[in-house]
Protein backbone atom coordinates (compact mmCIF):
# COMPACT_ATOMS: atom_id res chain seq x y z
CA UNK A 1 0.00 0.00 0.00
CA UNK A 2 1.06 3.50 -1.35
CA UNK A 3 2.12 5.97 1.51
CA UNK A 4 0.39 9.14 1.88
CA UNK A 5 1.68 12.60 3.56
CA UNK A 6 -1.14 14.43 5.43
CA UNK A 7 -1.18 16.84 7.83
CA UNK A 8 -1.94 15.09 11.42
CA UNK A 9 -5.61 15.35 12.35
CA UNK A 10 -6.82 13.94 15.79
CA UNK A 11 -7.94 10.76 14.07
CA UNK A 12 -4.40 9.74 13.70
CA UNK A 13 -3.19 9.88 17.27
CA UNK A 14 -4.11 6.31 17.99
CA UNK A 15 -2.03 5.38 15.20
CA UNK A 16 1.05 7.88 15.76
CA UNK A 17 0.39 6.05 19.36
CA UNK A 18 0.94 2.81 17.54
CA UNK A 19 4.09 3.44 15.15
CA UNK A 20 5.52 4.55 18.80
CA UNK A 21 4.91 1.18 20.49
CA UNK A 22 6.64 -0.12 17.39
CA UNK A 23 9.82 1.98 17.61
CA UNK A 24 9.99 1.65 21.83
CA UNK A 25 10.10 -2.29 20.66
CA UNK A 26 12.66 -1.80 18.35
CA UNK A 27 14.50 0.08 21.11
CA UNK A 28 13.93 3.35 20.22
CA UNK A 29 14.35 5.72 23.23
CA UNK A 30 11.38 8.03 24.05
CA UNK A 31 13.06 11.27 23.18
CA UNK A 32 12.53 9.79 19.40
CA UNK A 33 9.20 9.26 19.87
CA UNK A 34 6.39 11.11 17.43
CA UNK A 35 4.18 14.03 19.77
CA UNK A 36 1.40 11.72 20.65
CA UNK A 37 -0.80 14.98 20.07
CA UNK A 38 -2.00 16.61 16.79
CA UNK A 39 -1.33 20.05 18.21
CA UNK A 40 2.19 20.84 18.89
CA UNK A 41 2.67 21.82 22.55
CA UNK A 42 5.52 24.07 21.32
CA UNK A 43 4.72 27.13 18.92
CA UNK A 44 0.75 25.67 17.84
CA UNK A 45 -0.26 27.54 14.78
CA UNK A 46 -2.70 30.60 16.25
CA UNK A 47 -4.72 33.36 14.37
CA UNK A 48 -2.43 35.77 12.93
CA UNK A 49 1.17 34.10 14.18
CA UNK A 50 3.95 33.94 11.88
CA UNK A 51 6.01 31.75 14.02
CA UNK A 52 4.33 28.05 14.35
CA UNK A 53 4.58 24.40 14.05
CA UNK A 54 3.10 21.94 11.19
CA UNK A 55 3.26 18.07 12.11
CA UNK A 56 3.09 16.11 8.89
CA UNK A 57 2.76 12.04 8.79
CA UNK A 58 3.51 9.61 6.60
CA UNK A 59 0.73 7.50 6.61
CA UNK A 60 0.07 3.72 4.88
CA UNK A 61 -4.04 2.58 4.93
CA UNK A 62 -4.76 2.63 8.57
CA UNK A 63 -0.92 2.67 9.85
CA UNK A 64 1.35 5.59 10.15
CA UNK A 65 4.50 4.75 9.19
CA UNK A 66 6.68 8.19 9.79
CA UNK A 67 6.54 11.55 10.48
CA UNK A 68 7.87 15.44 10.42
CA UNK A 69 7.99 18.74 11.81
CA UNK A 70 7.79 21.88 10.17
CA UNK A 71 8.71 25.37 11.62
CA UNK A 72 7.77 28.46 10.34
CA UNK A 73 9.41 31.69 11.27
CA UNK A 74 10.49 34.95 10.11
CA UNK A 75 13.95 35.74 8.38
CA UNK A 76 15.42 39.09 7.88
CA UNK A 77 17.68 37.77 4.61
CA UNK A 78 19.32 41.08 2.48
CA UNK A 79 17.43 44.05 3.67
CA UNK A 80 13.72 41.79 3.38
CA UNK A 81 11.63 39.71 5.60
CA UNK A 82 10.32 36.52 4.02
CA UNK A 83 8.88 33.55 5.89
CA UNK A 84 11.65 30.16 5.97
CA UNK A 85 10.41 26.48 6.54
CA UNK A 86 12.80 24.40 9.30
CA UNK A 87 12.49 20.35 8.97
CA UNK A 88 12.88 18.86 12.22
CA UNK A 89 12.40 15.50 13.78
CA UNK A 90 12.16 13.62 11.10
CA UNK A 91 10.71 10.34 12.33
CA UNK A 92 10.30 6.88 10.05
CA UNK A 93 9.64 3.04 11.16
CA UNK A 94 12.29 2.26 8.47
CA UNK A 95 15.13 2.78 11.57
CA UNK A 96 13.15 -0.70 12.62
CA UNK A 97 12.02 -2.39 9.94
CA UNK A 98 13.61 -1.94 6.69
CA UNK A 99 10.63 -2.58 4.67
CA UNK A 100 9.72 1.55 5.20
CA UNK A 101 13.23 2.59 4.29
CA UNK A 102 11.92 4.31 2.08
CA UNK A 103 9.80 6.44 4.49
CA UNK A 104 12.56 9.10 5.35
CA UNK A 105 13.09 9.68 1.40
CA UNK A 106 9.75 10.48 1.35
CA UNK A 107 8.68 12.39 3.76
CA UNK A 108 12.09 14.56 2.45
CA UNK A 109 11.10 14.83 -0.83
CA UNK A 110 7.24 15.44 0.29
CA UNK A 111 8.12 18.77 2.79
CA UNK A 112 10.51 19.97 0.07
CA UNK A 113 7.56 19.99 -2.75
CA UNK A 114 5.45 22.14 -0.15
CA UNK A 115 8.33 24.65 1.00
CA UNK A 116 11.48 24.55 -1.32
CA UNK A 117 13.29 27.16 0.63
CA UNK A 118 13.77 25.45 3.81
CA UNK A 119 16.44 24.87 6.00
CA UNK A 120 17.73 21.80 8.90
CA UNK A 121 20.09 22.99 11.75
CA UNK A 122 22.16 20.75 14.66
CA UNK A 123 21.34 16.83 13.36
CA UNK A 124 24.52 15.82 15.84
CA UNK A 125 27.32 15.59 13.17
CA UNK A 126 27.92 15.35 9.23
CA UNK A 127 27.60 11.55 10.01
CA UNK A 128 24.25 10.49 10.48
CA UNK A 129 21.67 10.03 8.21
CA UNK A 130 19.95 12.97 7.67
CA UNK A 131 22.72 15.29 6.98
CA UNK A 132 23.88 12.44 4.43
CA UNK A 133 20.50 12.63 3.07
CA UNK A 134 20.00 16.52 2.74
CA UNK A 135 23.80 16.26 0.91
CA UNK A 136 22.38 13.95 -1.92
CA UNK A 137 19.98 16.00 -2.47
CA UNK A 138 22.66 18.61 -3.37
CA UNK A 139 21.42 20.77 -0.21
CA UNK A 140 24.69 23.43 1.28
CA UNK A 141 26.05 22.32 4.60
CA UNK A 142 28.01 24.02 6.84
CA UNK A 143 29.24 23.36 10.22
CA UNK A 144 27.97 26.36 12.71
CA UNK A 145 31.30 26.61 14.85
CA UNK A 146 31.27 25.94 18.59
CA UNK A 147 33.09 27.52 21.24
CA UNK A 148 33.71 26.46 24.88
CA UNK A 149 35.54 28.06 27.61
CA UNK A 150 36.65 26.42 30.93
CA UNK A 151 35.53 27.79 34.41
CA UNK A 152 36.14 25.17 37.16
CA UNK A 153 39.13 23.38 35.23
CA UNK A 154 39.35 20.89 38.29
CA UNK A 155 35.83 19.52 38.09
CA UNK A 156 36.27 19.59 34.18
CA UNK A 157 39.34 17.23 34.36
CA UNK A 158 37.36 15.33 36.26
CA UNK A 159 34.01 14.87 34.49
CA UNK A 160 36.11 15.02 31.24
CA UNK A 161 38.66 11.85 31.82
CA UNK A 162 35.95 9.54 32.14
CA UNK A 163 34.44 10.76 29.32
CA UNK A 164 37.61 11.11 26.86
CA UNK A 165 38.03 7.18 26.78
CA UNK A 166 35.51 7.09 23.95
CA UNK A 167 37.73 8.14 20.61
CA UNK A 168 34.89 8.40 18.95
CA UNK A 169 33.37 11.27 20.38
CA UNK A 170 34.90 13.78 18.67
CA UNK A 171 33.91 16.71 21.04
CA UNK A 172 35.80 15.51 23.46
CA UNK A 173 39.25 15.04 21.37
CA UNK A 174 39.42 18.67 21.66
CA UNK A 175 38.59 19.13 25.58
CA UNK A 176 40.38 16.61 26.48
CA UNK A 177 43.86 17.55 24.23
CA UNK A 178 42.89 21.04 26.68
CA UNK A 179 42.62 18.69 29.40
CA UNK A 180 46.23 17.67 29.01
CA UNK A 181 47.88 21.43 29.71
CA UNK A 182 46.10 21.19 33.53
CA UNK A 183 44.20 23.41 35.58
CA UNK A 184 47.13 25.93 35.61
CA UNK A 185 47.15 25.96 31.54
CA UNK A 186 43.66 26.40 31.13
CA UNK A 187 43.18 29.22 33.12
CA UNK A 188 46.30 31.11 31.63
CA UNK A 189 45.61 30.27 28.22
CA UNK A 190 42.26 31.77 28.57
CA UNK A 191 43.07 34.46 30.29
CA UNK A 192 45.80 35.72 27.63
CA UNK A 193 43.52 35.33 25.15
CA UNK A 194 40.46 37.42 27.02
CA UNK A 195 40.54 41.23 25.84
CA UNK A 196 38.26 42.59 28.45
CA UNK A 197 36.52 45.70 28.86
CA UNK A 198 35.47 47.33 31.94
CA UNK A 199 32.15 48.96 32.65
CA UNK A 200 29.25 46.66 31.54
CA UNK A 201 26.17 46.61 33.18
CA UNK A 202 24.50 42.97 33.13
CA UNK A 203 20.35 42.43 34.54
CA UNK A 204 18.51 39.58 34.25
CA UNK A 205 15.52 40.14 32.25
CA UNK A 206 11.73 38.46 33.14
CA UNK A 207 10.54 39.40 29.23
CA UNK A 208 11.70 41.53 25.99
CA UNK A 209 9.84 44.82 25.61
CA UNK A 210 10.00 47.57 23.32
CA UNK A 211 13.64 48.19 23.87
CA UNK A 212 14.21 44.68 22.05
CA UNK A 213 11.99 46.12 19.18
CA UNK A 214 14.70 48.92 18.91
CA UNK A 215 17.64 46.84 19.35
CA UNK A 216 15.89 44.74 16.91
CA UNK A 217 15.09 47.61 14.30
CA UNK A 218 19.02 49.30 14.88
CA UNK A 219 20.49 45.90 14.40
CA UNK A 220 18.96 43.83 11.82
CA UNK A 221 20.76 45.51 8.87
CA UNK A 222 23.88 45.05 9.63
CA UNK A 223 23.56 41.02 9.37
CA UNK A 224 22.86 39.68 6.07
CA UNK A 225 20.66 37.29 7.51
CA UNK A 226 18.74 36.28 10.76
CA UNK A 227 15.84 35.20 12.15
CA UNK A 228 13.74 37.57 13.32
CA UNK A 229 14.71 38.95 16.82
CA UNK A 230 11.76 41.30 17.77
CA UNK A 231 9.88 41.36 20.93
CA UNK A 232 6.95 38.86 20.41
CA UNK A 233 9.27 36.71 18.75
CA UNK A 234 11.52 36.53 21.83
CA UNK A 235 8.52 36.13 24.64
CA UNK A 236 7.28 33.22 22.78
CA UNK A 237 10.71 31.71 22.39
CA UNK A 238 11.98 32.17 25.56
CA UNK A 239 8.90 32.28 27.97
CA UNK A 240 10.38 29.39 29.73
CA UNK A 241 11.83 29.80 33.49
CA UNK A 242 14.56 28.01 32.65
CA UNK A 243 15.83 30.76 29.74
CA UNK A 244 18.09 33.39 31.61
CA UNK A 245 18.01 36.54 29.61
CA UNK A 246 20.18 39.19 30.59
CA UNK A 247 20.82 43.02 28.86
CA UNK A 248 24.26 44.41 28.65
CA UNK A 249 24.37 47.88 28.90
CA UNK A 250 27.51 50.22 29.52
CA UNK A 251 27.12 53.66 30.90
CA UNK A 252 23.50 53.43 30.77
CA UNK A 253 23.17 52.69 26.85
CA UNK A 254 21.73 49.56 25.92
CA UNK A 255 24.56 47.10 23.81
CA UNK A 256 22.17 44.20 23.51
CA UNK A 257 20.47 40.85 25.09
CA UNK A 258 21.82 37.29 25.50
CA UNK A 259 19.39 33.71 26.74
CA UNK A 260 21.80 31.97 28.81
CA UNK A 261 21.42 28.13 30.43
CA UNK A 262 22.57 26.97 33.58
CA UNK A 263 21.92 23.63 33.44
CA UNK A 264 23.23 20.79 36.06
CA UNK A 265 24.37 17.56 33.67
CA UNK A 266 23.61 14.46 35.03
CA UNK A 267 26.03 11.36 33.20
CA UNK A 268 25.63 13.54 29.87
CA UNK A 269 27.33 11.98 27.09
CA UNK A 270 29.39 15.00 26.31
CA UNK A 271 29.71 17.08 29.60
CA UNK A 272 29.39 13.98 32.43
CA UNK A 273 28.37 15.48 35.82
CA UNK A 274 29.57 19.46 34.93
CA UNK A 275 27.40 22.22 35.69
CA UNK A 276 27.11 23.47 31.71
CA UNK A 277 26.72 27.24 31.37
CA UNK A 278 25.30 27.75 27.39
CA UNK A 279 25.06 31.31 25.70
CA UNK A 280 22.29 29.71 23.51
CA UNK A 281 20.91 33.34 21.33
CA UNK A 282 22.10 36.73 22.09
CA UNK A 283 21.84 40.03 19.76
CA UNK A 284 23.73 43.21 19.55
CA UNK A 285 25.10 45.32 17.13
CA UNK A 286 28.71 43.38 15.40
CA UNK A 287 30.70 46.16 17.12
CA UNK A 288 29.01 45.56 20.34
CA UNK A 289 28.86 41.84 20.57
CA UNK A 290 31.98 41.42 22.16
CA UNK A 291 30.58 42.88 25.44
CA UNK A 292 27.58 40.61 24.98
CA UNK A 293 29.18 37.90 25.13
CA UNK A 294 31.54 38.99 28.08
CA UNK A 295 28.36 40.09 29.87
CA UNK A 296 26.81 36.47 29.45
CA UNK A 297 30.23 35.17 30.32
CA UNK A 298 30.23 36.95 33.88
CA UNK A 299 26.99 36.31 34.70
CA UNK A 300 27.10 32.47 34.06
CA UNK A 301 30.32 33.04 35.78
CA UNK A 302 28.98 33.97 38.52
CA UNK A 303 26.33 31.50 38.70
CA UNK A 304 29.32 28.58 39.48
CA UNK A 305 29.29 27.15 36.14
CA UNK A 306 31.55 24.52 35.19
CA UNK A 307 32.20 25.01 31.43
CA UNK A 308 30.54 27.41 29.21
CA UNK A 309 29.77 26.37 25.25
CA UNK A 310 28.31 28.59 22.41
CA UNK A 311 27.58 27.80 18.75
CA UNK A 312 28.27 31.18 16.41
CA UNK A 313 27.74 31.33 12.66
CA UNK A 314 28.72 35.25 12.50
CA UNK A 315 31.80 36.65 12.44
CA UNK A 316 31.46 39.36 14.48
CA UNK A 317 30.19 36.69 17.49
CA UNK A 318 32.75 34.28 16.49
CA UNK A 319 35.43 36.60 17.23
CA UNK A 320 33.98 38.06 20.42
CA UNK A 321 33.78 35.00 21.74
CA UNK A 322 37.83 33.84 21.38
CA UNK A 323 38.80 37.61 22.46
CA UNK A 324 36.69 35.93 25.36
CA UNK A 325 39.21 33.73 26.30
CA UNK A 326 36.83 30.56 24.17
CA UNK A 327 38.82 27.82 22.54
CA UNK A 328 37.21 26.64 19.19
CA UNK A 329 36.27 22.83 19.08
CA UNK A 330 34.76 20.95 16.61
CA UNK A 331 31.17 21.51 15.68
CA UNK A 332 28.39 18.89 15.30
CA UNK A 333 26.00 21.31 15.06
CA UNK A 334 25.32 21.78 11.12
CA UNK A 335 23.51 24.39 8.85
CA UNK A 336 21.57 23.22 5.76
CA UNK A 337 20.39 24.88 3.23
CA UNK A 338 17.67 23.37 0.75
CA UNK A 339 18.93 24.25 -2.99
CA UNK A 340 15.89 26.82 -2.79
CA UNK A 341 17.24 28.35 0.16
CA UNK A 342 20.97 28.39 -0.77
CA UNK A 343 20.11 30.51 -3.97
CA UNK A 344 18.20 33.13 -2.19
CA UNK A 345 21.66 32.84 0.41
CA UNK A 346 23.87 32.94 -2.35
CA UNK A 347 26.75 32.91 -2.88
CA UNK A 348 26.66 31.05 0.87
CA UNK A 349 30.22 30.10 1.00
CA UNK A 350 31.15 33.93 1.14
CA UNK A 351 27.72 34.79 3.10
CA UNK A 352 27.42 32.48 5.81
CA UNK A 353 29.96 34.21 8.38
CA UNK A 354 27.74 37.20 7.86
CA UNK A 355 24.50 34.41 8.92
CA UNK A 356 22.92 35.48 12.69
CA UNK A 357 22.62 31.75 13.90
CA UNK A 358 22.79 30.08 17.25
CA UNK A 359 21.48 27.48 19.07
CA UNK A 360 18.70 29.77 19.47
CA UNK A 361 17.29 29.17 15.81
CA UNK A 362 15.75 26.04 14.84
CA UNK A 363 14.54 23.06 17.42
CA UNK A 364 15.78 26.33 20.30
CA UNK A 365 18.32 25.47 22.67
CA UNK A 366 16.84 21.64 23.50
CA UNK A 367 20.10 19.05 24.78
CA UNK A 368 21.67 22.12 26.80
CA UNK B 1 11.10 -7.96 -18.53
CA UNK B 2 13.57 -5.95 -20.16
CA UNK B 3 16.69 -7.46 -19.72
CA UNK B 4 18.96 -4.30 -20.92
CA UNK B 5 17.05 -2.49 -18.33
CA UNK B 6 17.70 -5.24 -15.50
CA UNK B 7 21.62 -4.92 -16.56
CA UNK B 8 21.50 -1.08 -16.11
CA UNK B 9 19.38 -1.00 -12.61
CA UNK B 10 21.77 -3.85 -11.44
CA UNK B 11 25.00 -2.10 -12.21
CA UNK B 12 23.64 1.49 -10.54
CA UNK B 13 22.46 -0.81 -7.45
CA UNK B 14 25.62 -2.40 -7.06
CA UNK B 15 27.42 0.85 -7.55
CA UNK B 16 25.34 2.71 -5.45
CA UNK B 17 24.97 -0.20 -2.40
CA UNK B 18 28.73 -1.04 -2.54
CA UNK B 19 27.80 -4.70 -3.52
CA UNK B 20 29.12 -6.78 -6.09
CA UNK B 21 26.61 -6.93 -9.53
CA UNK B 22 26.88 -10.44 -9.04
CA UNK B 23 24.92 -10.44 -5.33
CA UNK B 24 22.17 -7.99 -7.22
CA UNK B 25 19.06 -10.54 -8.07
CA UNK B 26 15.78 -9.18 -8.63
CA UNK B 27 15.01 -10.54 -5.32
CA UNK B 28 17.44 -7.80 -3.66
CA UNK B 29 15.46 -5.62 -1.30
CA UNK B 30 15.59 -3.33 1.89
CA UNK B 31 15.40 -6.99 3.71
CA UNK B 32 18.54 -8.65 2.60
CA UNK B 33 20.98 -6.05 1.43
CA UNK B 34 22.68 -5.36 4.41
CA UNK B 35 23.76 -1.76 3.18
CA UNK B 36 20.38 -0.43 1.47
CA UNK B 37 19.82 1.70 4.80
CA UNK B 38 17.37 5.29 3.98
CA UNK B 39 20.43 7.24 2.86
CA UNK B 40 21.83 4.42 0.10
CA UNK B 41 17.53 4.24 -1.02
CA UNK B 42 17.82 7.79 -1.51
CA UNK B 43 21.10 7.79 -3.38
CA UNK B 44 19.63 4.71 -5.33
CA UNK B 45 16.64 6.86 -6.24
CA UNK B 46 18.75 10.02 -7.71
CA UNK B 47 21.20 7.82 -9.29
CA UNK B 48 17.97 6.06 -11.37
CA UNK B 49 16.56 9.67 -11.44
CA UNK B 50 20.03 10.65 -13.34
CA UNK B 51 20.45 7.65 -15.45
CA UNK B 52 16.78 7.47 -17.01
CA UNK B 53 16.91 11.24 -17.10
CA UNK B 54 13.10 11.16 -14.64
CA UNK B 55 11.93 11.79 -11.52
CA UNK B 56 9.65 9.31 -9.72
CA UNK B 57 6.74 10.44 -7.07
CA UNK B 58 6.66 9.77 -3.89
CA UNK B 59 4.16 6.62 -4.19
CA UNK B 60 6.71 5.04 -7.02
CA UNK B 61 9.37 5.73 -4.23
CA UNK B 62 7.50 4.12 -1.80
CA UNK B 63 7.13 1.22 -4.18
CA UNK B 64 10.94 0.87 -4.60
CA UNK B 65 12.60 -1.94 -2.04
CA UNK B 66 13.39 -4.28 -4.05
CA UNK B 67 14.98 -4.42 -7.46
CA UNK B 68 11.93 -6.22 -9.02
CA UNK B 69 9.64 -3.65 -7.86
CA UNK B 70 12.40 -0.86 -9.35
CA UNK B 71 12.05 -2.73 -12.31
CA UNK B 72 8.15 -2.28 -12.58
CA UNK B 73 8.23 1.03 -11.84
CA UNK B 74 10.89 2.26 -14.59
CA UNK B 75 9.40 -0.24 -16.62
CA UNK B 76 6.07 1.55 -16.17
CA UNK B 77 7.53 5.11 -16.27
CA UNK B 78 9.83 4.42 -19.42
CA UNK B 79 6.89 3.42 -21.39
CA UNK B 80 4.60 5.94 -20.78
CA UNK B 81 7.07 8.48 -21.30
CA UNK B 82 7.70 6.51 -25.04
CA UNK B 83 4.20 6.14 -25.59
Amino acid sequence: MAIAIQPYTPDLVPAVKALNSRLAAGGVVREFHFPESSVPEWLPKLPGRRLYQEYFLAVEGEAVRGGYIVKYQDFWINGENRPLAFYRLPLSEGIVNRAYTSVGVVMLRSALARQPVMFALGMGGMHNPLPQMLTALRWALREVPFYFRVHHPGRFLRNIAPLRRDAARRLLASLAALSGTGWLGIKAAQRLRTRAISGLQVERIESFGSWADELWQRCARNYFASAVRDSATLNLLYGEEKYLCVRVSRASQLLGWAVVLDTQMRQNKYFGDLRLGSIADCLAAPADALAVIQGATEFLDQRGVDLIISNQAHHAWSSALRSSGYFTGPSNFIFAASQGLAKVLSPLEQNFSQLHLNRGDGDGPINL
Amino acid sequence: MNAQLYERVRSIAADVLQVSATSITQQSSTENVESWDSVHHLNLVLALEQEFDLQFDPEEMDHMHSISHILQVLDNKLNHRSS
